[in-house]
């Protein structure tokens, strides 16, 4: 405990004012640190993430925030070399604990990327590729399953029609949103989104922070950005990092109008970055 | 310091307008090396098509009829034959000498140069020569006489020469007064009576025999296991006795009836002359196909050419493989490249995603790697001799210890055979497999992999639902290139199981219907030994020809299949839009 106090201590203050949701935090994150070998990724975070809210994480290329969003739901194993000190709680379970399971740990965590990735699979197949990794063959449950996650990623109209057509004849912006259906089709608790649209035009833009909007309070969304725009419009709570560190967390209205710190504002205003 | 700087900058300004001139140097716009390229790509193909255009060219005329040439030498000897090739050389002084001295000139006006012909003149059994050299200036005459007939035999190579007389039970008659239509019919009976009588021999006979072997090895069976003179054993070898006298009974029957078929086919019989005169009788059976060379329609070409090809395709060799067909050959090549996929997939599949998806990436994993890609430099014949030692000696030989014990000391598995064969060649191509799949995983791009982990698949779920089928078509390139390879090599073929004449394909009708332990033939073997390994080299030559071109077209063959299905599955992952 000293030891952390004293790291604390020597890392500049972060300013938080982040705004409570009303059924308390569901990811804790402690003085994480991290290590991609000599180099560090990761100084200090600490901050909390609430249930049920938006959380956008803003900051110029290269601070760490898809680190970040990657060691969540540990997807940063598959790189070598890496280091990591600190804390992460989903649920006061301890992400990094040995005796954690990752395969259940990931099943709670969707995880959209940057890149639209669809399987070359049929969309059908798709979407129920977190079914079908749990072994569920009840062609019932995958049907609802293919119409709820469809519906719920606003790609049911327009794929209903061709299910058992191969997902990479869909555009770019519906792959994304494919992928979003697949990301919820395992029903997860939290979804984590690295850049979702900055592979898309406007309007599957406009799509895809529509459907934020109506995903958010059933889960929890945790959502990567460049797009201050983006970020203002869809998140409860910003998070502004900058080399590796988390500067300012607070609700993203203050964030964006009044922010506590020079650096935060200079960078939502567009003054670096 | 001062000074140097101040240098560099000006130079640097002085240097740019310069540098950025209007007339691009002929290295820098790389039209040499565009031409090199193109040069090395012409050459290449040339290389290619041209090989596959000799090899093509010979194999495809070797079966079409030739006319038969009677030559009249100025000593009155008369040669007949089908004219093979002609060349000119350089008589020796022994040959001027007693030339007559207006063709001494001749000769002497051309360099000392005279032409010469090599004439297939058959009747291997009267002249004990296949070809015979004509030079041009013996020549007297050259006809081409109709009634010459060229006959394919059955024992000692073509006749060439005339149809004299057809002996049918008792009566002779006289070819010539015979219509064409009737010593058609007659032939045809022959041969199948002959098909027959071989038939019964060969397959009826054999099954025969091969269950009255089976009754003898199930009574030392039983002796090995309880002991000689056991009572088991004694029981076993009574039933053993009463299923051998019906065989027995069995094997009498059909004795008696190839007997019958034999005296038929005898009594059927026709005499030959050769163009000096010297008769031949044989059965009419033994001539497998003959026409008259000079006066043959060209449908009747056309369908000497095409029987040909089939008895090549369908039958068995004959004649020291120089004749016949190289059906068992094919079969063999078949089954082994067949077999080698089957056993080189899993192998060098599962090392390749061993050592690319699960074991970290370390010094010893590159050494790994590196000792793979060398295994593909060493030399065949060393994997030749593995393969008899490990595969045939030692494994072959346990097997037989544990399973086979009754038919010691003739080995079963313990010598070279399809499998050990096939296994060889699955381990002289794994490197290709290996180095293929690795390429194949390494390329699955990253977003797959984490989009499937991200989704809750384990490591194990994501290799098989993701990662393997998008690699799929690597893969396959892989096994391709490893059939190809596997499918034309021939020297560690020759220690482990491929033979000259194997008596029985791989597959037939006894059980366990699949013999592997079996030795077989194969067409790249076959190759070198009819073509310097049989008696007469000049006969073997077109054969050559010919059986290359079936072996590059069956690996053409198996290659088009195997990147048919390769295409399928790209097709699969083909339209990504990103
Ligand atoms: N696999 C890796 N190995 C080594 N260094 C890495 C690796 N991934 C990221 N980094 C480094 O870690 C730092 C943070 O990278 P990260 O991808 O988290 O940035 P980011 O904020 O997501 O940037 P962007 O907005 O451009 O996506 C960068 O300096 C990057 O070079
Ligand atoms: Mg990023």
């Amino acid at each position: 405990m000293a030891a952390i106090a004293e790291m604390q201590s020597s890392a500049p203050a972060t300013e938080y004012h982040a705004k409570h949701g009303d059924q308390g935090p569901v990811i804790e994150v402690r003085d994480f640190n991290l290590w991609y070998g000599a180099a560090q990724a990761l100084h200090d975070i600490t901050m909390t993430i609430e249930r049920g809210l938006v959380t956008a994480l803003i900051g110029p290329s290269g601070c760490g925030k898809s680190t970040l969003l990657r060691c969540l739901n540990r997807m940063n194993d598959l790189v070598d070399g890496l280091t990591i000190r600190g804390t992460m709680l989903l649920e006061g379970q301890d992400i990094y604990d040995a005796r954690t399971d990752v395969i259940a740990l990931r099943k709670r965590m969707g995880m959209v990327f940057q890149k639209p990735n669809p399987f070359p699979m049929s969309i059908y197949e798709n979407v129920i590729y977190p079914l079908r990794v749990d072994g569920i063959r009840d062609r019932r449950i995958l049907d609802e399953t293919v119409e709820r996650a469809l519906r719920g990623a606003a790609l049911w109209e327009e794929a209903k029609d061709r299910l058992n057509e191969s997902a990479l004849g869909l555009s770019g912006g519906q792959q994304q949103r494919l992928c979003i259906a697949r990301a919820i089709a395992g029903d997860p608790e939290v979804l984590l989104m690295d850049e979702p649209c900055s592979a898309l035009d406007p309007i599957a833009t406009l799509k895809i922070e529509e459907l934020i909007d109506k995903l958010s309070g059933q889960y929890t969304i945790i959502i990567v950005t460049h797009n201050m725009q983006q970020a203002a419009r869809v998140s409860d709570n910003t998070a502004f990092m900058y080399l590796g560190r988390l500067i300012e967390y607070g609700e993203t209205e203050q964030v964006f109008t009044t922010p506590r710190l020079q650096r935060t504002l200079d960078y939502v205003t567009g003054r670096f970055g | 310091m001062n000074y140097v700087e101040r240098d560099a900058t000006r130079s640097l300004a002085e240097a740019l307008p310069h540098s950025r001139g209007r007339v691009t140097d002929i290295a820098a716009r790389g039209e040499p090396y565009t031409w090199a390229l193109g040069g090395a790509l012409a050459l290449g193909i040339v290389m290619i098509v041209g090989f596959l255009a000799l090899v093509l060219y010979n194999g495809a005329t070797t079966f079409i009829p030739k006319p038969i040439t009677v030559v009249t030498l100025a000593d009155g000897a008369v040669v007949a034959g089908e004219p093979f090739r002609s060349e000119s050389y350089r008589p020796g002084p022994a040959v001027l000498e007693k030339l007559a001295p207006e063709v001494r000139a001749r000769i002497a006006a051309n360099d000392g140069y005279a032409g010469r012909t090599l004439y297939r003149i058959g009747n291997y059994d009267i002249y004990n020569e296949d070809f015979r050299w004509v030079s041009d200036f013996e020549v007297a005459r050259m006809g081409h006489p109709t009634d010459l007939i060229y006959a394919e035999r059955l024992e000692w190579g073509p006749f060439i020469g005339r149809l004299k007389s057809v002996h049918v039970g008792g009566a002779v008659r006289e070819a010539a007064s015979m219509p064409e239509t009737e010593l058609a019919r007659l032939h045809g009976e022959a041969r199948a009576r002959w098909q027959r009588l071989r038939g019964i021999e060969r397959s009826e006979i054999g099954a025969v025999n091969h269950q009255i072997e089976r009754e003898r090895l199930a009574v030392r069976k039983a002796e090995i296991a309880h002991g000689a003179g056991s009572a088991e054993a004694r029981q076993r070898a009574a039933e053993a006795a009463i299923r051998i006298a019906e065989l027995q009974r069995e094997y009498d029957r059909l004795a008696a009836e190839a007997r019958r078929l034999r005296e038929q086919d005898r009594a059927v019989r026709v005499t030959l002359a050769a163009i000096g005169g010297e008769e031949k009788e044989l059965a009419l059976s033994a001539l497998v196909r003959f026409y008259p060379a000079n006066a043959i329609s060209l449908t009747g070409k056309a369908g000497i050419y095409l029987s040909r090809w089939w008895e090549f395709l369908s039958d068995e060799p004959r004649e020291a493989n120089t004749e016949g067909g190289v059906m068992p050959a094919i079969f063999g090549t078949f089954a082994m490249t067949l077999l080698l996929v089957i056993a080189v997939t899993p192998f060098g599949v599962i090392t390749a995603l061993y050592l690319r998806e699960y074991a970290r990436q370390g010094r010893l994993v590159s050494v790994i790697r590196i000792s793979v890609n060398n295994l593909a430099g060493v030399p065949s014949i060393v994997y030749g001799v593995f393969g008899l030692g490990f595969f045939a000696y030692v494994l072959g030989g346990s097997i037989d210890q544990l399973f086979y014990p009754e038919r010691l000391p003739n080995p079963t598995f313990g010598t070279g055979g399809l499998l050990w064969a096939s296994l060889t060649l699955a381990l002289l191509t794994v490197p290709v497999v290996i180095v293929a799949t690795e390429e194949a995983l390494a390329a699955v791009p990253r977003s797959m992999r984490e989009g499937s982990l991200a989704c809750g698949a384990s490591k194990w779920q994501t290799i098989r639902n993701i990662v393997l089928p998008r690699a799929m078509p690597g893969i396959m390139t892989g096994i391709i290139l490893a059939m190809a390879r596997g499918a034309g090599e021939v020297a560690p073929l020759m220690l482990v199981g491929v033979v000259k004449l194997a008596p029985e394909l791989p597959v037939d009708g006894f059980f366990p219907f699949v013999h592997l332990e079996r030795s077989f033939m194969h067409l790249g073997f076959h190759i070198f030994d009819v073509g310097f390994q049989s008696r007469n080299s000049e006969a073997g030559k077109p054969m050559v020809f010919v059986t290359t071109v079936l072996l590059v077209g069956l690996i053409f063959l198996m290659n088009i299949s195997a990147i048919a299905i390769r295409n399928r599955l790209k097709r699969k992952f083909a339209g990504s839009q990103f």
